[in-house]
Parts: C-alpha cells; sequence; structure tokens
C-alpha cells in the first residue's frame, strides 16, 4: 500500500500545537483518534513511548518516524504533523525535529508496516520535498504535495 | 501440457488482492494443466533500507523480520490448501531480497511463462510508478502477465471448481 493511501486532511496537523516530545505524540495519536482510527488512544500513545523508549526515532535533518504495533488499529494508519519551530525529539544529529510521521500498525501486518516505513525513509531523502512540505499551511497542502510527488 | 502456458507463477504478498490472483491461478491451471508456483519475497530489502535510515534498531530489524517469515509461511500454506482443495499441486518458494528483482529471477530460473498479481493499487503520485514493487516487477519479467482484477468473478470460477 502506498502511503498516499493513508494519508487525507484528516490525518493531517499543521502547525503542530505541542512543545514536547511527549506532547507531540500525544498530539499526533489525538490527530488519529479524532479521524476514527483507533479503538485506544491511550494504548496506542503507550506503545509509541515505549518504543521511543528503545531508542528515539528522531532521526536527522528535523525528520522523526515515531511508529508501534499495536492491536488499537485495524488496519495501518498514519499521522502527519510539521512544527515549523522545530521541537527537541532526542534527535540522532541534535537537531529539533519539524517533520514527523506517526505511523501504526496491528502486529499482524509487518509487510505493510515495512514498506510504509521504506516509503517514508524514501520520501524524506528529498531535501527539497522536505522543504516544501515544510511550507506547508494547510492540511489540504500537505495531501497535495504527496500526490504530486 | 501442450497448452499455451505450462508453468504460472502467482505472486503473494498477504493482501486481499493476491489471494485473489492465486485463486485465479488455480482456476487457469486447472484449466491448462500447467504447473502453478506461489512466490512470497520477504522484503529484506526493505528492512535493510530501514536500519540504514536508522528508523528501526537493529532488534527491531530481527523481529520484523521473523514476523514477515512467519507471514510467509501463513500466506503459502494458505495458497496451498485453496490449490489442494481443487485438485491442483502448488509448489510454493519463500525468498528474500527485493520483491521485484526476486520475482524477475524467479520467472527466468523457472522458467515461468505467465505471471500472475492481484490489482495493483492506483497510481496516485508519480512516486507510486517508481517504487511500486508489484509494478516494476510486472515490467520488469520477460513472461506475459496478468493483472487479476474482479474479484466476485474470480471466486464465483474458483468456487464453482470441483
Amino acid at each position: 500500500m502506498a502511503i498516499v493511501d493513508l494519508i487525507a486532511t484528516n490525518v493531517v496537523r499543521v502547525p503542530l500545537k505541542s512543545s514536547t516530545k511527549t506532547e507531540i505524540i500525544r498530539e499526533l495519536i489525538d490527530v488519529l483518534d479524532k479521524a476514527g482510527k483507533l479503538s485506544d488512544s491511550e494504548s496506542a500513545f503507550k506503545a509509541v513511548i515505549a518504543r521511543e523508549n528503545m531508542g528515539s526515532t528522531g532521526l536527522e535533518k528535523g525528520i522523526a518516524v515515531p511508529h508501534a504495533k499495536t492491536e488499537k488499529v485495524k488496519n495501518l494508519v498514519l499521522a502527519i504533523g510539521i512544527a515549523p519551530d522545530g521541537v527537541d525529539f532526542d534527535s540522532l544529529d541534535g537537531e529539533p525535529s519539524k517533520l514527523f510521521f506517526l505511523l501504526l500498525a496491528q502486529p499482524s501486518q509487518s509487510g505493510p508496516h515495512i514498506e510504509a516505513l521504506a516509503e517514508i525513509a524514501r520520501i524524506t531523502r528529498s531535501q527539497s520535498f522536505c522543504r516544501l512540505l515544510l511550507n506547508a499551511q494547510t492540511p489540504e497542502e500537505v495531501v497535495e504535495l504527496f500526490k504530486e510527488e | 501440457m501442450d497448452g499455451p502456458v505450462k508453468k504460472i507463477m502467482v505472486y503473494v504478498d498477504g493482501s486481499e488482492k493476491s489471494i485473489i490472483a492465486a485463486q485465479y491461478g488455480i482456476c487457469l491451471a486447472r484449466a491448462t494443466e500447467a504447473e502453478f508456483h506461489v512466490l512470497y519475497v520477504v522484503n529484506t530489502r526493505a528492512l535493510n533500507d530501514l536500519v540504514s535510515a536508522k528508523i528501526f534498531l537493529k532488534e527491531e530489524e530481527e523481529e520484523y523480520k521473523k514476523d514477515l517469515d512467519s507471514d510467509a509461511d501463513k500466506y503459502l500454506n494458505h495458497v496451498r490448501h485453496l490449490a489442494a482443495d481443487k485438485g491442483v499441486n502448488a509448489k510454493v518458494f519463500k525468498l528474500s531480497g527485493s520483491i521485484n528483482v526476486e520475482i524477475k529471477n524467479f520467472t527466468k530460473e523457472y522458467e515461468i511463462d505467465l505471471f500472475i498479481i492481484g490489482e495493483l493499487s492506483k497510481i496516485q503520485s508519480r512516486r507510486d510508478e517508481l517504487y511500486n514493487e508489484a509494478e516494476r516487477a510486472m515490467r520488469s519479467v520477460n513472461c506475459s502477465v496478468i493483472i487479476v482484477k474482479d474479484d466476485e468473478r474470480v471466486l464465483e470460477l474458483y468456487n464453482k471448481l470441483r
């Protein structure tokens, strides 16, 4: 499944309001919850935090890809958040994270989960695309960028 | 075995579409008496990419690899049973690597003359055209390809087979 299939305006938050790592994760989980994608947001939140405790998913160049397996989703779900000013996410390069891709999958959906993460990895290699995303002002613009890319 | 098709291969990835494709392959194998091969590719290329991108920890890579291996066994067994129920002997194969590369190599090595895949995702971006593994496989194999689309008709065909 292509990640563009997972993206709709109701799973995109621009800009994110939170200013800490835990709050960012909570905010993105709330986005998914409000979009009707979760059966238990608290468990989903805990699953993401547990994964973060093993090692931060804050990568380099302002990208973070928090993810987890949880029974609390029916299908693979993705939330995208943009924090133009950056948030400390314990990233590998120590720089603030600005683009967040939170992905949740059923434990039985490892294949699609891996393919979606690999696609995010490919997309975020493009600095020009990341710049365009960072400049997006609305969820509609974000969705359009993914369709055009 | 003098028909137009001698060796059919269907690629399954666990999706519903790929299982429908397998059922269509079973129908065709019965009708043509062709050999029926079923392939699952454990996408270790994607796993490696995730470790390189530092999205996955090493222990996560191991865990997901086990999950994928287990998925492969589950889906291959499922298709083997679907085939056996209709009197077709499925030869199942589990490979690891890059999906489109393994499919291409398999069709060549086993001299497959018909490759069957499930319906492809709707192309929504230029990136889909470049990176969709099934689409790349479809373009790269040297044999003929069938993309199975009509789920209901296929299920009807499959269910009618005695």
